[in-house]
C-alpha cells in the first residue's frame, strides 16, 4: 500500500470513526429523548385514566346511591321483609337499570342471595360476594355474562335506605370501547382495555377504537407478562417489519379489591416520529461521512503534492542510484524536511558520483601503477640475465678465441632464452589488450568442458591429481564462443593444477541452476585469503611465483563478455571453487 | 195497591233482564291474539275451528262423537271400525265420506314422518298401519293394539283436512276462512255446520302478536282472547284481568340425547339430579303450574307424586366423577325469553353439577345433545295422555303395558319403564290461560287449555 493510499485511508477512517462516533451518540440520545417522553406520556395517560376511572367509579356510586334511595326499591325492601315473595321482582332490574343508566345491576338480598340479576337473570338464588363492598368506594369487577364471557366494570354497592334486614344495589357500568372513546389520546397513541383475563389471549378481549385493534394481537407477550406477574410489562413492539411501525408498549394490570388482574390497560406510543429523526439523524450522518470521505480524498490528494510526491521521487532517485545511475538528482525545492532531505539526498549522490570518480581516477592511476610495476617485474627479470650475458661476452673478448667461443655460444644460447622469454611477456600483454570479442553461437557449455577435462586428463595424472567430473545429463544450451570459453577454463584448470603440487582432487562441474548454466571447477589446494578473493581478478594480480597474473583477468573478461559471472570461494588451508554462470539460451542477452 | 203493583212490575223487569243476560246472542265477530302460527299447535286455534277430528276428549278423559258417530275394537285392538256421521259437508259442499277421511288421516301420517311436522305434533309415526274406508266407516288396522284410539283420534293433529283448487284448507268446522289481511286472519261462521252455526258471525285472528301488545289491546278493547303465558299470570291477576287457567296441559322436560358424554345412563342421572325444579316453579314460573318428575300431571294420573323431583347436587357430582366434559350445548325449541331463562337456569344447575354447559341462541339451527322443550297435552285421559306424551318425546312403543287401558299400576309401570333411561328428565307442568274481555260470555277453555271458541258469544251482539 503506498504512502497516499495509507494516508487516504487514514483520513477516511478518521472522518467516518467520528461521524459515526457523532451519530450513534445522536441517535442514542435521540431515542432517549423519546423514549422519555413515551413515558411521561404514558405515565399521563395512566394518570388519566385513573381520573376517568375514578370519575366512572363516583357517577356509579352515585346513580347506585340514588337507586338505593329511590321509592321502588323501597317498597320493594318493605315488601320483600314483609314476607313478601321475591319472585315478581325477577325481572326489575331491567327497568331500573335503563332508568339509571347503568349496565350491570342486581338486587341481593340480606343473606347475599341474587333477586334479580340484569346481567344474568337466571343466577337468581345464586351469592354475590360483592355485597361485601357496600359502602366502599367504586370497585372494578369481573362479571361473568350467560355466554360464557366475561366482561370488566366499574362497581358500586349500596344498601336500600332503610331496609332491615338489608336489601343490597349491586350497579356497575362497563369498561369497554365506549369508556375509551371519551379518552383523550394524542396522535399516535393507542389505549386500549384487555378484559377477560382468566382465559387464554384471545384478541376479542380487546376494547379499543378499531384503529387499535388492528394491532391488538401484537400486544400478548406484554399482556400475557402483566396477566402473570400483576406488574407493568414494557417493551417494543414490532406491527409490522418496518421499524418505523414499532410501537412502543406498557401494559398496566388493573386489579381488583383482593389484588386479582382484572384487566390490562394498554398504552401504545408510535415509535415513527423517533425513527424519523433517528433516520434522519443518519442520513445526514451519512451525507456528512460521504463529505468526509470526499474531502478526505481531496485532503489526501493535496497533502500528497505536498509531502508523498517528494518522497516517491526521492525513493524512486534512491533506486535509480542503487541501479548505478549515481547521476540522478531530486527536483525539490520546498523548504520543509522533506526540502531538506531532497536537499541531502542531491548533495549525497553528487559527492557519490565524485568519490566515484575519483575512485575510478585513483583505481585507473592504480591500475597503470600495478600494470607498469608488473610490467617492469616482467620485463626486468628476462633483462638482467640479458644483461649479464652480454658483460660476460665482452668480458669473454679477452680470452683465448677458443674460450671466447664457448663463452658465446651459452650467451647467445641464453641471450635467445630471454629474449623468447620477453617476447612471451609481451605477446601475453598483447594478448590481453586485444582479447578479442567473442562469436556467440548457440552451443552446449557441457562440450567446453568435456574438452578442458579430456585435455588435461592426462596432466592430472601424472601430477596425481584426482579428477572429479559432474556433468549435466540435460543440455545447457548457451550462446557462447567455445573458444574464448576452452581457454578459461583452461586458465581455471592449470591455476587448480598449480595450487594442488603435492596431488589433491580436482573437481569439474557443469549443471543447470534456473536459468543460469553453472560451471565450477575447484581444488583442494591450499586455499585462498580474503583479500586474495578481492583482488583475484585484477589483472597482474598474482599468488604465484611465476606468471603474469593475467589469467583470471582473461577469465573474468570473457565470461563478462558472455553476460556471465564470475565468483570465487575459498577459505584458508581449505582449497578453492570457481564458480562461473553463464545464462541458458532464452535468458541470455544479445 | 199502587204498591203492590210497582213490586211486581218491578220483578217482571228484574226477571226479564235476567232471562235477557243469561241467553247468548247470535253475531258480532270475535277478535283473539296469538303469539303463534294459528295453524300450528299447542293452540291451532284456526284448526280448531276449520277442522274437525272424528272424536272430541271430554272433560273426564274418554272420547265424545265428532265426526265419527260409533267406534268398535276389533282383534283385541288391533282393528278400529269408525262409522262415520252421514249429512256432514265440507265448507265448499262436498259431503264427507269415509274414504275423504281414510285420505285425510293418511296424509296426516305422511306428513309426521316426513318434513313438515308442526311444532308440538306427534314426533312419532301414527299408531295404526292402514287406514281405510268402508262403506260408512273407516278402518284402522294396527300391529300393536292401540286400546286409546279413539282418544288419540281426538287430538286436533288427526283432523280432517282437504285442499280446494287455490290449495286451502277446507274442512268440517263452525268457521271457515275468507281471507288474510293486515296480520289478521278472518274466519267467517259455517252456517251449515254439522254441530251448528256457531254464535260468533265471524273470527279475527291476529297472530304474532307479542304478549305485551294482546294485553295492550284487550285493555283498549281492540281484542276480546288474549294469551297469558303461566309466568304472567300474577301479573295479570294484579292488574285484575279476567283469566281462564287450565289445568297443567304443558310439561317442560329436559330431554338428554343418549349420546357422547350422556351415553351412560349414570352421566344422564347426574344431569337429572342436577336439576333444581323448585327454583323454575317458584322464581321463573312464578309457582304456577306444578312441579313434577312425571310424563303426566298429577291430576292425570294420579301417581305423579312418586317420582322423586327433588335435587340431589351431592349425587348428581358423585355420579359424574371426576371427568372433565367439553363444553356442551342446551337447545330450546321455544324461542320465548322465559325458555331461554329456564334454559340458561338449567346450564347454571348442571354446571354446579360440573357439567359444561352453554346455552344456543335463538333461533339457532345448531343441534345438540340437551334440549328444552315445552311439550302440549291433548288428551285427557291418563293412558291416551301417556301414550301422546312418549310419542311427543318419540318413544313411541316404549315401555310394555301389562295391564288394562286405566290401570294406573300399569300405566305407572310403563312411565317408570321410560323414565329410567333417563332421556326425559320432567321439570314443570304448565297451565295454559286467556285473558277475556268483557265482551265475551261464558268463556270457557277445552280440556287441553286452548279457549272453547266455537260456543263462544259476544254481549251486545246482535
Amino acid at each position: 500500500m503506498t504512502l497516499r493510499q495509507k494516508m487516504l485511508l487514514m483520513l477516511a477512517l478518521t472522518v467516518m470513526g467520528v461521524v459515526a462516533a457523532v451519530g450513534w451518540t445522536g441517535s442514542v440520545r435521540v431515542r432517549h429523548v423519546f423514549e422519555d417522553i413515551d413515558r411521561q406520556q404514558t405515565e399521563m395517560l395512566v394518570g388519566q385514566f385513573q381520573r376517568e376511572f375514578n370519575q366512572r367509579g363516583a357517577d356509579t356510586a352515585e346513580a347506585v346511591h340514588r337507586m338505593a334511595d329511590s321509592d321502588v326499591l323501597k317498597r320493594i325492601a318493605f315488601d320483600l321483609n314483609n314476607g313478601g315473595d321475591s319472585a315478581p321482582y325477577l325481572t326489575v332490574a331491567l327497568p331500573l337499570a335503563q332508568e339509571y343508566r347503568l349496565e350491570y345491576l342486581e338486587l341481593v338480598a340480606h343473606d347475599g342471595s341474587i333477586i334479580s340479576s340484569l346481567q344474568w337473570t337466571a343466577r337468581f338464588g345464586y351469592k354475590e360476594p360483592a355485597i361485601g363492598a357496600t359502602g366502599k368506594p367504586a370497585f372494578l369487577k369481573q362479571e361473568d355474562l350467560p355466554d360464557g364471557t366475561s366482561e370488566i366494570g366499574v362497581f358500586a354497592t349500596r344498601t336500600v335506605t332503610g331496609s332491615d334486614p338489608a336489601l343490597y344495589v349491586v350497579g356497575g357500568r362497563q369498561l369497554d370501547a365506549g369508556f375509551l372513546q371519551d379518552f383523550p389520546v394524542p396522535a399516535g397513541t393507542q389505549v386500549l382495555i384487555y378484559r377477560n383475563v382468566s382465559g387464554p389471549f384471545d384478541t376479542h378481549n380487546f376494547a379499543a377504537s378499531a384503529d387499535a385493534l388492528s394491532a391488538a394481537a401484537h400486544y400478548q407477550a406484554l399482556v400475557d407478562d402483566a396477566r402473570a406477574n400483576g406488574q407493568n410489562a414494557e417493551g417494543v413492539v414490532y406491527v409490522t417489519g418496518r421499524r418505523e411501525d414499532s410501537m412502543s408498549v406498557t401494559a398496566i394490570p388493573l386489579k381488583a379489591a383482593d389484588g386479582n388482574v382484572l384487566a390490562v390497560l394498554v398504552v401504545a406510543n408510535s415509535r415513527r416520529n423517533m425513527v424519523e429523526v433517528q433516520r434522519h439523524f443518519r442520513d445526514i450522518a451519512y451525507g456528512i461521512a460521504g463529505l468526509g470521505i470526499i474531502f478526505a480524498v481531496l485532503a489526501s490528494l493535496w497533502i500528497a503534492a505536498r509531502i508523498s510526491r517528494p518522497i516517491e521521487e526521492l525513493a524512486r532517485a534512491a533506486g535509480q542510484v542503487a541501479a548505478g545511475d549515481w547521476e540522478t538528482r531530486v527536483d525539490i525545492r520546498s523548504l520543509d524536511e522533506v526540502g531538506a532531505l531532497a536537499r541531502s539526498f542531491n548533495n549525497m549522490t553528487r559527492q557519490l558520483s565524485e568519490q566515484r570518480d575519483r575512485l575510478v581516477q585513483t583505481e585507473r592511476v592504480a591500475a597503470w601503477r600495478e600494470l607498469a610495476r608488473r610490467l617492469a617485474h616482467e620485463l626486468k627479470n628476462p633483462l638482467t640475465p640479458l644483461q649479464i650475458t652480454v658483460e660476460n661476452m665482452v668480458r669473454a673478448k679477452k680470452l683465448p678465441k677458443k674460450q671466447f667461443d664457448e663463452v658465446f655460444k651459452e650467451s647467445a644460447a641464453t641471450l635467445t632464452e630471454e629474449i623468447e622469454n620477453l617476447k612471451t611477456i609481451v605477446g601475453r600483454f598483447s594478448d590481453f589488450s586485444k582479447l578479442p570479442k567473442p562469436q556467440v553461437v548457440e552451443m552446449d557449455a557441457r562440450e567446453a568442458v568435456r574438452r578442458v577435462v579430456k585435455l588435461y586428463g592426462p596432466a592430472l595424472e601424472e601430477k596425481h591429481i584426482e579428477l572429479g567430473t559432474s556433468i549435466s545429463a540435460e543440455p545447457l544450451m548457451i550462446l557462447g564462443d567455445s573458444e574464448l570459453l576452452h581457454r578459461a577454463l583452461s586458465n581455471l584448470v592449470l591455476n587448480a593444477m598449480d595450487a594442488m603440487p603435492e596431488g589433491g582432487v580436482l573437481t569439474v562441474s557443469a549443471v543447470r541452476a534456473k536459468e543460469v548454466a553453472r560451471i565450477s571447477v575447484s581444488d583442494t589446494g591450499a586455499g585462498l585469503t580474503p583479500e586474495e578473493c578481492e583482488r583475484l581478478f585484477t589483472p597482474y594480480y598474482t599468488t604465484k611465483q611465476h606468471g603474469t597474473g593475467l589469467g583470471l583477468a582473461i577469465v573474468q573478461s570473457v565470461v563478462a563478455d558472455h553476460n556471465g559471472t564470475i565468483a570465487v570461494e575459498s577459505v584458508e588451508g581449505g582449497g578453492a571453487r570457481f564458480v562461473i554462470g553463464l545464462p541458458l539460451v532464452g535468458n541470455a542477452h544479445a | 195497591m199502587h204498591r203492590r203493583f210497582v213490586i211486581s212490575a218491578l220483578c217482571v223487569c228484574l226477571t226479564l233482564s235476567a232471562a235477557a243476560r243469561t241467553r247468548p246472542h247470535y253475531g258480532g265477530t270475535l277478535r283473539v291474539e296469538t303469539a303463534g302460527d294459528p295453524w300450528q299447535m299447542p293452540d291451532g286455534i284456526a284448526r280448531r275451528l276449520v277442522l274437525d277430528t272424528l272424536t272430541t276428549a271430554s272433560d273426564t278423559g274418554g272420547a265424545q262423537p265428532a265426526l265419527a258417530v260409533r267406534w268398535e275394537s276389533q282383534n283385541a285392538g288391533h282393528r278400529w271400525e269408525f262409522w262415520i256421521r252421514p249429512g256432514v259437508h265440507f265448507q265448499d259442499g262436498e259431503a264427507l265420506t269415509s274414504d275423504t277421511v281414510a285420505a285425510a288421516l293418511t296424509d296426516v301420517c305422511s306428513r309426521q314422518t316426513g318434513v313438515g311436522a308442526g311444532a308440538g305434533a306427534a314426533s312419532g309415526a301414527c299408531p295404526w298401519r292402514t287406514v281405510r274406508g268402508v262403506g260408512a266407516s273407516v278402518v284402522f288396522i294396527s300391529d300393536s293394539p292401540v286400546p286409546d284410539l279413539p282418544e288419540l283420534l281426538a287430538q286436533t293433529e288427526f283432523a280432517v283436512a282437504r285442499q280446494d283448487a287455490s290449495g286451502a284448507v277446507i274442512g268440517t268446522g263452525p268457521f271457515r276462512v275468507t281471507g288474510f289481511a293486515n296480520g289478521a286472519l278472518t274466519l267467517v261462521a259455517n252456517d251449515d255446520c254439522w254441530s251448528g252455526r256457531p254464535f260468533a258471525d265471524a273470527v279475527e285472528l291476529r297472530t304474532r302478536r307479542a304478549v305485551r301488545d294482546q294485553w295492550l289491546d284487550l285493555s283498549v278493547g281492540k281484542a276480546d282472547i288474549v294469551e297469558v303465558p303461566p309466568e304472567l299470570l300474577r301479573q295479570a291477576e294484579q292488574q285484575h284481568m279476567n283469566v281462564l287457567v287450565s289445568r297443567p296441559v304443558d310439561l317442560l322436560a329436559l330431554t338428554i340425547a343418549p349420546e357422547g358424554w350422556f351415553a351412560s345412563r349414570e352421566m344422564r342421572q347426574a344431569a337429572a339430579l342436577a336439576v333444581d325444579r323448585t327454583a323454575l316453579y317458584n322464581v321463573i314460573f312464578q309457582k304456577q303450574g306444578e312441579v313434577t318428575a312425571s310424563l303426566l300431571p298429577e291430576s292425570l294420573s294420579g301417581y305423579a307424586f312418586l317420582f322423586a323431583s327433588d335435587r340431589d347436587l351431592d349425587r348428581a357430582r358423585a355420579l359424574r366423577g371426576g371427568a372433565t366434559t367439553a363444553a356442551m350445548m342446551l337447545g330450546v325449541d321455544d324461542n320465548s325469553s322465559t325458555m331461554q331463562l329456564a334454559a340458561e337456569r338449567l346450564a347454571l344447575n348442571l354446571h354446579e353439577a360440573g357439567f359444561s354447559v352453554q346455552v344456543l341462541a335463538a333461533g339457532s339451527r345448531q343441534t345438540s345433545a340437551l334440549a328444552l322443550r315445552r311439550v302440549h297435552l291433548e288428551a285427557a285421559g291418563a293412558q291416551a295422555a301417556l301414550d301422546e306424551m312418549l310419542s311427543r318425546f318419540g318413544q313411541n312403543g316404549a315401555g310394555s303395558m301389562t295391564g288394562t287401558g286405566t290401570d294406573a299400576a300399569a300405566l305407572w309401570q310403563q312411565e317408570r319403564g321410560v323414565l329410567e333411561n333417563e332421556t326425559i328428565v320432567p321439570l314443570l307442568w304448565l297451565p295454559r290461560a286467556w285473558a277475556v274481555g268483557e265482551r265475551v260470555r261464558d268463556p270457557r277453555l277445552l280440556s287441553d287449555g286452548a279457549p272453547d271458541l266455537s260456543d263462544a258469544s259476544l254481549e251486545g251482539a246482535k
